[in-house]
C-alpha cells in the first residue's frame, strides 16, 4: 500500500501543479484587467462568483463530451475551479490600492505600464496571494475527484477504500491528501507572512 | 517683462453632466518665482485647474503654457516628471523605503545611482529629516508631518521647474502645519521654484502667497496680493472671505506674514 | 366449500391492500449497488412488491458488494439483488465453479448458515465478469480469447474500476489463473465513465460486465473466458430470513419477475438507461408491464 501511496501522492501534486500554473496564467491577468478596467470587472467578477459555486464534480462531467477523460481534462476542470479565487483576490488587490498612491505616480510622470508594474503590482502583492494560497488548498482537495476520469492522485486510495470497505486504505488516502495541504498551507503561509512585511 | 512660468488662457474644463463648468474661461499668469495659491471653498475648481498643468486634466477650451509650450503639445510623461507634484495625501509608495521614493523620478529621469543617493540626503536635510534615520524607513513608519515632508521631497527630487501642490497640509495638526508652512516657504524660497498651490483655509493663503487667486464656482473672483485683497476686496463675496474692514484680522496677518519671510 | 374458499383466499390476497389503506401496510427496504443494472433490477423487484402491495422504500446506490452486505446484516435493508458468482467468491471465498446449479445450492445453503439469508428463484440472466475491447483492436492483435490476451496486455492499456483491482476474481484472478496480464498501463475510472477511456482510444481493454449495455449498442467485443476464471454470475433477490418469515408474499412476488430477466432484456435495459438516458424506473416499469423501452 505505502509505495502506492507515495507514487500517487506524486502524481496527486502533479496535477494540482500543473492546474495551478494554468490558474496562474489566466487568472493573473484576468484579475489584472478586472481591478483596472471598470467594464472589465463586472464581467469577470460575475464570471468568478458563478464559478466559485459550482460543484467540482460538476465541472468534470460538463467537460467529458469536449475533453473525454485523462490528465488534460482532470486539469482543466481544476484549473477552471482554481481561477475564479484568484480572479476576486487580484482585483481587490488591485483595488485596495489607495487612490492618492495612483494619484501621486501618475503626477510624477509615470507611465501606465510604469505604474503597474513598479507601484500597482507590488502593493497588491499580499491581498493577490492570499486567492492563490486559497486556490491552491481548495485544488489540493479537489485533485481527488482525477480519479474518476482514470487520471490517478489519491483519490484512487480512497475510491478502494469505498469500494472494498477498508477503511484502512480510505483512511490513508484521506490523511494524505490532509497533510500535502497543510504542508502546501504552511510554505505558502512563510510566503505570505514575508510578503506584508514588506509593505 | 519676462516670460511666466505658467501662464492660464481661457482655460475651461467642462465636466460631462453638470450644469456648470469645472472651469470657466480663466486667464492669468504665474511669474518665475512666485508662490502664487488658488483659494476657494471645495467645488470651486482650484484643484480642477492646478491639476490642468500637469495634463492629469484635459482642457476642453482655452490653453495652458509651461515656460512658453503649449502644455497640450508637450509629451505628458516628459511634462510631469518635470513638474513637482505634492498632494494631501501624499501617496507614498508603500513598498519602498523613503529613499527609494524620494528617488523615484531622478531615476525614471535616468540618474546614476550615486547622484540619486547624494540628491536623497541632501533632499531629507532640506526638509529637516535627518538622512541616516529616514532613509531606510517605511512609509508606515513615519507620522503624518514626516510623512508630508517625504512628499515634498519627493515633488522637489528632479529640481522642476515649478512645484504643484495641492491642499498639501490639509491632513495634519495646526502644529504640524504651521510648521511645515514655515519650511515650505523657506525652501521654495531658498531654490526660487515657482509654486502653484491649492488651499481651502483662507489663513494658510494670506500666510503664504505672494499673489491670491481667489476662486468661487468655476470662476475667478481676484487676484491679487494679500494685502491688495485685504484692502480693496472687489466683490461681497472675497470681502466676506478676507473679513474686510477688521484692522486687527488685517494686522495680524500682515505680521506673521513679515515675521515668516525673517528667518 | 369452493365458495368459502375463494372467499377466504380473495380476503388473504386483499389483506395488504386493506392494512395498507389502515397504514399498516409493511414497509420493505430495498437496496442495490451503485451500478446501472443493479439500480434496474432493484426497481424491477421494488415495483413488482408495490403492486402486490407492499410499500416499499428504496435504499439504493449502496456503494459495492461489501457495503450492501453490511446493510443487510445490520438490518438496514430486507433484500438486494446480488450474483451467485460474486456471492461464491467475493463473500465466501471458495473456489470457482462452473455448473449454475450446483453453484445456486452452494451459495443458498452458505448464506442461509452464515447469515441468515435466503436466496430466492435466480434469473437465467448472467452477467459474468468480462474483459472488452474494440473490435479493430481484437482485429489487429488477433485476440478472441483471455489466453490470447494474457501475454500480450504487456504492450496494452487497461481501464478499469479500483474494486477490479482488488477483488479476488478481479485482475488478480487473471493473473493467477492465466499467466501473464501485466498491463502496460492500468487507469482507474469512475464505474460509468470505463468506456469512455476505451472508445476514445485512452485505453485498449477495459473490464466489464456480459450484460453491459454498451457491449449490445457499441463496437465491442468480449473475450471469451476460455479457462473459466469467472463462475456464472445469476441474478437473484437474496432476502432477510426474519423479513420473509413476516411477509411470506415477497418470495411469490419476485419468483414470478424473475424468470423473465433473460441476457437480452438485461442488455437492452442497461442500454436503455446507459445510452438513452433514460430513467431506471421508467425502464423497471416498462419492463414488468411487457411494453418496449
Amino acid at each position: 500500500m505505502w509505495p502506492d501511496l507515495a507514487a500517487h501522492a506524486l502524481a496527486h501534486l502533479g496535477l494540482a501543479g500543473s492546474a495551478m500554473l494554468v490558474a496562474l496564467a489566466i487568472g493573473l491577468p484576468a484579475g489584472a484587467f478586472a481591478g483596472i478596467f471598470g467594464p472589465v470587472r463586472n464581467v469577470a467578477l460575475a464570471l468568478a462568483s458563478v464559478g466559485r459555486t459550482l460543484p467540482s464534480l460538476a465541472v468534470l462531467m460538463l467537460l467529458l463530451p469536449l475533453l473525454g477523460v485523462g490528465a488534460t481534462p482532470a486539469i482543466v476542470a481544476l484549473a477552471l475551479l482554481a481561477i475564479p479565487p484568484i480572479v476576486i483576490a487580484v482585483d481587490l488587490g488591485i483595488r485596495g490600492v489607495p487612490a492618492g498612491v495612483l494619484d501621486a505616480a501618475a503626477g510624477m510622470g509615470m507611465t501606465a505600464t510604469g505604474r503597474f508594474f513598479r507601484v500597482i503590482a507590488p502593493l497588491a502583492l499580499p491581498v493577490s496571494f492570499s486567492g492563490v494560497r486559497t486556490a491552491a488548498i481548495e485544488t489540493i482537495a479537489s485533485a481527488t475527484l482525477a480519479t474518476f476520469i482514470g487520471a490517478g492522485g489519491l483519490g484512487d486510495d480512497i475510491v478502494r477504500g469505498l469500494q472494498t470497505n477498508d477503511p484502512t486504505i480510505l483512511l490513508a488516502g484521506a490523511a494524505t491528501v490532509a497533510l500535502l495541504a497543510l504542508a502546501v498551507e504552511l510554505a505558502l503561509g512563510t510566503v505570505a507572512r514575508r510578503l506584508e512585511a514588506r509593505t | 517683462m519676462s516670460e511666466p512660468a505658467i501662464r492660464f488662457a481661457n482655460a475651461t474644463v467642462r465636466y460631462a453632466g453638470a450644469d456648470r463648468d469645472a472651469i470657466d474661461d480663466i486667464t492669468f499668469d504665474v511669474m518665475p518665482g512666485e508662490l502664487v495659491v488658488l483659494l476657494g471653498p471645495s467645488g470651486c475648481g482650484k484643484s480642477t485647474l492646478l491639476r490642468t498643468v500637469n495634463r492629469l486634466v484635459p482642457l476642453d477650451g482655452g490653453k495652458v503654457e509651461f515656460f512658453g509650450s503649449n502644455v497640450a503639445e508637450i509629451d505628458p510623461v516628459e511634462l510631469r516628471r518635470n513638474i513637482g507634484y505634492a498632494i494631501q495625501a501624499v501617496g507614498l509608495f508603500g513598498h519602498m523605503t523613503v529613499a527609494a521614493n524620494i528617488g523615484v523620478v531622478p531615476s525614471l529621469l535616468g540618474w546614476k545611482g550615486d547622484d540619486i543617493d547624494a540628491r536623497v540626503d541632501e533632499l531629507l536635510t532640506m526638509v529637516d529629516l535627518d538622512p541616516a534615520r529616514y532613509r531606510n524607513r517605511k512609509p508606515r513608519e513615519l507620522s503624518g508631518g514626516e510623512a508630508q515632508r517625504v512628499g515634498v521631497a519627493r515633488a522637489l527630487a528632479a529640481r522642476p521647474r515649478a512645484l504643484l501642490m495641492d491642499e498639501p497640509f490639509g491632513a495634519v495638526d495646526a502644529l504640524v502645519r504651521a510648521e511645515l508652512q514655515r519650511e515650505l516657504l523657506r525652501i521654495v524660497r531658498e531654490l526660487r521654484t515657482t509654486t502653484l498651490f491649492v488651499t481651502h483655509d483662507v489663513e494658510e493663503a494670506l500666510l503664504l502667497a505672494d499673489k491670491i487667486v481667489a476662486m468661487q464656482s468655476g470662476r475667478v473672483e481676484q487676484i491679487g496680493e494679500p494685502s491688495a485683497l485685504l484692502d480693496r476686496p472687489e466683490s461681497d463675496y472675497v470681502r466676506t472671505l478676507f473679513h474686510a474692514g477688521d484692522a486687527l484680522y488685517r494686522e495680524y496677518f500682515l505680521h506673521v506674514r513679515a515675521e515668516m519671510r525673517e528667518r | 366449500m369452493n365458495v368459502t374458499r375463494k372467499h377466504v383466499l380473495a380476503a388473504l390476497a386483499s389483506l395488504p391492500a386493506l392494512t395498507r389503506c389502515a397504514g399498516l401496510s409493511p414497509s420493505i427496504r430495498v437496496g442495490s449497488k451503485n451500478f446501472t443494472e443493479s439500480f434496474v433490477i432493484a426497481e424491477i423487484y421494488a415495483q413488482a412488491l408495490e403492486k402486490a402491495g407492499f410499500t416499499v422504500m428504496r435504499r439504493f446506490n449502496l456503494g459495492s458488494t461489501q457495503i450492501a452486505l453490511a446493510a443487510m446484516q445490520r438490518g438496514d435493508i430486507d433484500l438486494y439483488p446480488e450474483y451467485t458468482g460474486t456471492a461464491l467468491i467475493d463473500v465466501l471465498h471458495l473456489a470457482p465453479m462452473q455448473n449454475p446449479h450446483a453453484l445456486y445450492s452452494t451459495v443458498s445453503r452458505e448464506f442461509a448458515k452464515r447469515y441468515d439469508f435466503v436466496w430466492l428463484k435466480p434469473s437465467p440472466m448472467n452477467d459474468s465478469q468480462a474483459l472488452a475491447t474494440t473490435k479493430q483492436i481484437a482485429a489487429r492483435e488477433k485476440i478472441e480469447t483471455l489466453s490470447d490476451l494474457a501475454p500480450k496486455a504487456s504492450s496494452l492499456r487497461l481501464a478499469t474500476i479500483q474494486e477490479f483491482l482488488a477483488r479476488a476474481d478481479g485482475l488478480p484472478g487473471l493473473q493467477r489463473v492465466y499467466g501473464g496480464f501485466h498491463f502496460a498501463d492500468v487507469r482507474t475510472y469512475d464505474i460509468a465513465l470505463k468506456y469512455n477511456a476505451l472508445l476514445g482510444g485512452k485505453a485498449d481493454v477495459a473490464s466489464a460486465f456480459t450484460t453491459d449495455g454498451a457491449i449490445a449498442t457499441d463496437d465491442l467485443v468480449i473475450l471469451r473466458d476460455d479457462r473459466h476464471l469467472w463462475p456464472p454470475y445469476n441474478v437473484a433477490p437474496v432476502v432477510r430470513r426474519q423479513t420473509l418469515g413476516s411477509h411470506a408474499n415477497i418470495a411469490i412476488v419476485l419468483d414470478g419477475v424473475s424468470p423473465r430477466i433473460t441476457d437480452i432484456a438485461a442488455q437492452r435495459m442497461n442500454a436503455a438507461v446507459e445510452s438513452a438516458h433514460k430513467d431506471p424506473a421508467d425502464v423497471a416499469s416498462a419492463f414488468l408491464a411487457g411494453k418496449p423501452f
